[in-house]
Parts: C-alpha cells; structure tokens; sequence
C-alpha cells in the first residue's frame, strides 16, 4: 500500500520525472539535472554501473565457457533476441530474453531490447548522423504522414551540443544531405573503402562514400577527460561496455554527469505504469510505478514529465495512462498515438571480391568505423516508382584464414600458419520506411505483464515501397560494384522481420496540428503541456539516418524549453 | 588394405548402434559436469585420442589432449547441439569405445579412419557427424585457444591501433 503520509509525498515529489535511461533518457536527465532541477530518473531494469558492471569487457575469446556462441536453450528459448547480430555470449546480459517480456506479434516483428540503466545505450551501433531538410522536408514534398514541425535550422545548434559532449568522430563531408558537426578526427578508411571512394565520385556524380560518423573518442577533448572518459582503443569490443569509456554511452556520460550536479536520483527496478493526470489542473502530475521486485505501486511526483522509455514502450505508457480526459490514452485526442509506427529497413546487402593492384595493402589493427553512402535516391526530386530511398554502409575487409581441409600435422599447420584472404567488400541497406495508418501497436485487452500492465500488441509490416527500394538498392549497389570492378557480385536479402533494425520510430509523432498529431514542436504533448516524448517514438518520418543522435538533439532542445516554460510559469 | 577392414568392422557395428544400453555397470564419469549428455571416462579419453590426432602434438606446439580440446568438445556438444547431434554423438563414442574400433589402432590408421568417416557418405550417419561435429570444435577451440590467440599472436584484445594501408609482407 501507498504510504500517504504528507512526508512521504515530499520525498516522491521531485521537479522532474525522465522515464527510461537511454540514450534519450540519459540526456534529459543531464540537461535538467544541469539547469538545476531536481530529477527523477526512473530505469525498469537493473542498475549498470560504468566499468563495475561491464562483467566481460577484459574477457579474451577462450576465456567463455562457448567461445561467445550462445548456447542453444538460450537460442531456442529466445528465437526473437538471437537473430540480432550483438546477441552473443559476451553481451547477452544486456538483453531482454523473449520470455521475460512477452508481446503479441500480430504481425512478424522482432523486438530487440535491453532493459537495465543505459539502455541500448550500451549496446547501439554507435552511428551519428545528422538529418537534413532533405529529411525533414520529406513527408511534406512527398505527400506521406504529416510535415514535420521543424526544419534543420530548429535542430542544428543541439546537434552541436550534444556532438560536442558526447564525442563524434567524423570528416567535414561538406554534404548538403548530411551536415557536418562537429567532429572529432575520423577513422580513416582503408585502401579499398579509398579505392570505391574514388570509384564512386569519378562514376557516380552525386553519390558519395564518406568515412562513418560515429561516437567514439578518436581524440578526447577537455569535456571528454572530465567525463572520465578515455581514448577509443579500437577493441570493437563496444557492446560488452567500454572500460575506457571511448563510446558514448548513458552509463559513461550523461548519467554520472547528471549524479555529479547532486540533483538527480536513479531509481533502477521501477516500471512504469502510467503518467497521472489530474483533471482539475489539467496537467500531469506524476507517474504511478511498480517496484519490479517488491510489486509495490509507489507513486512520484514531479512539475514535468520526460519519456524516454524507448519508442515502442513510450507508446505503451500513453496508451495505458488513461483518465475521463483522455480516455484513449494521454495526449490522443487525435487518435493518433500508437499509429505511423515505421522502421529502417535494413533488408538487403551486395558482397563482392576486389583484385588489383591493392592486394599488395592488408589492414593491421582493427577500427569500429567503416564507409557510409548518404542516401542519393530521389534526393532532389521523386524519380523512382518508391518513395525516399536508402543510405549504406560500405566495408572493406581482408582477414586471415585457414585451409581446415586436412587433419593432422598438415591441418596444425595451416592453423598455426594462416593465410591472407583476399579483398572483400559488403555493402548493406539502411532504407526509409513510410509512417502508415495501419501500423500500429495496441494494449492488448486481457494479456498483462508479470507487473499487472497490458501487454502490447505490434502490428508493423513490410510493403511495396520496400521491396521496390530493395530491389533499386540491389540493382545499384550491384552495378556500382561492377563500375568499381569488383568480382563475385552478390546480393542477398536478410532474413527477419521488421524491428531487427532495432529503429523502430513514431506512434508518438510531432506535427503542426494537433488533429493529426500528438507533440508539438517541442516534443511536447498538445493536450498536455508538461509531458515531454523525445525518444524514437516522437519521430513523424525515419529518414535513413541512424536515429540516436536526433533523438539526443531533441532531448536536449527540449529540456531546455521545458526548463524556460517553468520558469516562465507557463507550465 | 586395414583401413577398409576398420571400417568394415565399423558397418558391421553401426546397425546395432542404438540398441547398445546406455552404460554396462556404473563406468567413472567424464571429469567434466555435463547437463544433456552422458559420457564416460573411457569415452572421454577416446575423444581426447580422435582429437589429438585432429590436431597432434608437435615440435614446441601442443596438441588437442594437453589443450583440453576434446573436454571443450564434449561442452559444445552438451551446451551448443540439438539433441538429435548429442544422441548420434554419444552412440558414436559408445560404439567406438566398445568395439574399440579406433583406440587399437595405430597413429597412421586413425588418421586414415577419420579421413574415411569424414569422406564417405556411406559410413554411418551416427559416426559421421560425431566426426564432423569433433574437428569443428577441436578447430575452433584452437583458433580460440590462448596458445593461438596469445602464444601465436593471432588476436590482440587492445590493438590501439588501425593502418588500412599496411604493406603485406613478402610481396
């Protein structure tokens, strides 16, 4: 039972409340903690401390019991979770097993998610590229969703910030489809990513391939070494938790940046319910949360509401908060929440072999980045029979190998002496998706959780406008391969379903007009001006762009205007 | 030729495979814990024979056995098959071990018995994919093992360092 005495509601009470620890809820946190609010951070999983609770980080490959394939109970009791790429044995404590936290697939969609403070924060691919108005303007020229509320313009001054703080290595492109921030020294691309570079810029006038843009500290800055942050040591080991603290992350950024200030209070094993509303002031007042061991419902307060519990389940608590004023959940008086759920459509790569002159190059020493192609497809104008279009990565890679034909002495041998392989290079599809009507997630009406919440069902599919852009990326990327005389061409297309991109977005979207949308401009809720949404689920289109750092823009853009609006007495 | 003569003895054994009981008396256990699959001492030791000659000791550079290989095997299996390949993988050892159709041979003849089982389609299913299952893992567990990674140099943990334009020796 709810304690109700009066000091105990001034211990719940604080001047904000941030749903989830994320990348997004990460940085709400340290922007509110930082103009002095006293900040409620609530995680539904566990604690993970930096460096302390990274239990595999210094691991050498014999030192797992599986050599870091995950055993096969695991796999077949979390067929879901296995398909993703970073599920393996030295990082499976970061994610959600199937069976932990059911949902109803109306559709085939494959939910990757890691409940524990840092979110998927720990665990993301680590790619930060800035939108431009060629995404921001897209719904509006080409007739899909809604137009966004703002343009590049609303956004780049917090691009700056939060590049500045988290530390993104980058070129200075000069790129009017993907701006340049501000960037730390890039990893540099090696001899064949140069080789398709030039190859590209002599064959495709338009079309570029660029080194990636990612958080990793290639050269810590001032801001970084106060972090207690070091140098990206180039493990590639980033999903087990960096001892160096040489990605960004929740865990070894925003949140001990947030602690420091003395204004915030991390309160791990706390699901949320819902967002309380009270009819009489017509706000929010706080959240209603299930202590995850204990099962108390604990209810705190707060003056403004961040979620950040990652898109889909900020869908989810909307959905679920429901009062006389809204009874379709908070904010919807549009209908629209839980709906334009879209996706990146990461559905297909090209591999090929390169022979030439450069077989006389190999790599030494390993490097997290690789090359990335901006997306050129109906860039300027619609020409295709799709929509939008595709960015891709682009890897180049010569490994060592042996002959494992034989057995005995001869097979010792080639093991002992390895071979050099020749060239190969990947490429794969980071494609838009189109927001729709129908792709939608719902509360199921009887099925709840292990903590008495509705249990969601996911209703997001492929369409035509995918399997068109599959095809026009396969045929591309098959014909640039070809123009950069690459052998062996082969394109494939990756098995799963929707969600195993692991960028769902939307439900939650921003727009001018609240008939037709649930935030503003300022990732605030119309109906309900002090619930702020700026995790994946505020997002009116995807573009192709890995979505993180908008969403840590955003949740900073936010803040602040949050904090002003306070202050102002606005809300 | 011997090495037919063994695996004829083998075919003449593979029928009754599944109808061998599972343990005659109450043998010593593997000298590891395992979940799904029941392997003896003896068998133990004849998977660590089978392993050694996948990968034997030489000049300076240990072999399968004193790298445990055959125990990291026998984990794979318990832990990372389906039970269809545990069952056809623990018939195998128990036929082998019973008939001692590998342990008598010389060190040149199981060389040849392993090659055969690998190649010919015909030899029983059971003892195949034992066989193909065994030098997997004992591979693995030598790319994997701290002498490749570590003595040989062939994994860095920290490499601190990326050159995308390093020269290839000898070239």
């Amino acid at each position: 039972m709810p304690n109700l005495n009066t000091d105990s509601i001034k211990d719940r009470t604080f001047d904000a409340i941030v749903i989830g620890s994320g990348i997004s809820g990460g940085w709400s946190a340290k922007e509110l903690t930082e103009r002095g609010l006293k900040t409620l951070l609530l995680e539904r999983g566990r604690d993970v401390q930096h460096i302390r609770d990274y239990p595999t980080t210094s691991k050498m490959p014999y030192e797992f019991d599986h050599r870091m394939e995950v055993p096969l109970a695991i796999k077949e009791e979390a067929p879901i979770v296995s398909k993703c790429y970073a599920f393996r044995e030295d990082t499976m404590h970061f994610f959600v097993k199937d069976k932990e936290h059911p949902y109803i697939q109306e559709k085939p969609f494959d939910w990757i998610r890691g409940y524990q403070v840092g979110g998927k924060s720990l665990t993301w691919a680590r790619q930060t590229q800035r939108w431009s108005d060629f995404d921001f303007e897209g719904p509006k020229r080409d007739g899909f969703a809604v137009d966004w509320p703002i343009r590049y313009d609303d956004l780049a001054p917090w691009y700056s910030h939060v590049e500045k703080f988290a530390g993104i290595v980058g070129n200075r492109d000069g790129l009017p489809e993907l701006p340049d921030g501000e960037f730390l020294p890039a990893f540099p691309l090696n001899a064949v990513e140069d080789y398709f570079r030039e190859q590209v810029k002599l064959k495709y006038p338009g079309r570029h391939v660029i080194s990636t843009r990612m958080a990793h500290l290639s050269q810590p800055q001032p801001i970084h070494l106060e972090q207690g942050r070091g140098q990206c040591q180039m493990r590639t080991l980033c999903q087990r938790g960096c001892p160096y603290g040489g990605y960004f992350s929740s865990n070894a950024s925003t949140i001990p940046w947030a602690q420091k200030t003395g204004n915030l209070t991390l309160r791990p094993f706390s699901v949320v319910h819902s967002i309380l509303y009270d009819e009489q002031k017509g706000r929010a007042t706080g959240v209603k949360v299930i202590d995850t061991n204990s099962k108390e419902e604990i209810e705190f307060f707060a003056k403004i509401i961040f979620v950040n519990a990652s898109a889909i389940n900020t869908n989810l608590i909307l959905l679920n908060s429901q009062s006389n004023r809204f009874p379709e959940g908070l904010g919807n008086d549009s209908g629209v929440l839980g709906r334009y759920i879209a996706f990146h459509h990461y559905g297909g790569e090209v591999k090929a072999r390169y022979e030439g002159p450069l077989d006389k190059y190999r790599t030494d020493g390993r490097k997290p980045g690789y090359g990335y192609v901006p997306r050129f497809r109906n860039l300027h104008k619609q020409e295709m029979n799709f929509l939008r279009g595709y960015a891709a990565g682009f890897v180049a890679s010569r490994n060592f190998y042996s002959d494992t034909g034989d057995i005995g002495e001869p097979l010792k041998e080639n093991l002992v002496h390895r071979k050099l392989s020749p060239w190969n290079v990947n490429s794969f599809m980071m494609g838009e998706t189109i927001p729709k009507k129908e792709s939608q997630v719902t509360l199921d009406k009887e099925m709840k959780d292990d903590w008495g919440i509705p249990q969601l069902r996911i209703s997001v599919d492929f369409d035509e406008n995918d399997r068109r852009m599959l095809e026009d990326y396969f045929e591309q990327y098959s014909e640039m391969f070809s123009a950069a005389g690459f052998k062996d061409i082969m394109a494939s297309k990756r098995e799963g379903a929707p969600g195993l991109d692991i960028h769902e977005m939307g439900g939650v979207r921003m727009g001018h007009d609240p008939k037709t949308s649930m935030l503003n401009k300022w990732n605030q809720i119309h109906a309900c001006k002090n619930v702020f949404v700026t995790d994946g689920a505020c997002m009116t289109s995807t573009s192709t762009q890995n979505p993180s750092l908008t969403y840590m823009a955003f949740s900073a853009r936010a803040a602040d205007y949050a904090v002003k609006e306070m202050k102002k007495g606005n809300i | 030729m011997k090495r037919r003569t063994a695996i004829k003895n083998m075919m003449i054994f593979a029928g009754g495979i599944y109808l061998l009981p599972s343990c005659s008396g109450d043998p010593a256990k593997a000298s590891i814990e395992l979940t799904n699959i029941d392997v003896s001492s003896g068998q133990e030791s004849l998977l660590a024979e089978i392993a050694e000659t996948i990968i034997p000791r030489t000049n300076g550079a240990p072999g399968a056995k004193e790298m445990n290989l055959h125990l990291f095997t026998m984990k794979m299996v318990d832990d990372c098959h389906s039970g269809d390949e545990q069952q056809k993988f623990v018939a195998a050892l128990r036929v082998m071990e019973k008939e001692k159709l590998f342990i008598g041979l010389e060190s040149a003849q199981r060389k040849e018995f392993i090659e055969e089982l690998l190649e010919d389609k015909k030899a029983p299913e059971e003892l195949r994919i034992m066989m193909k299952i065994t030098k997997q893992r004992v591979i693995q567990g030598f790319t994997n093992s701290k002498f490749a990674m570590t003595d040989l140099k062939q994994y860095e943990l920290v490499p601190g360092r990326y050159n995308g334009y390093f020269p290839v020796e000898n070239v």
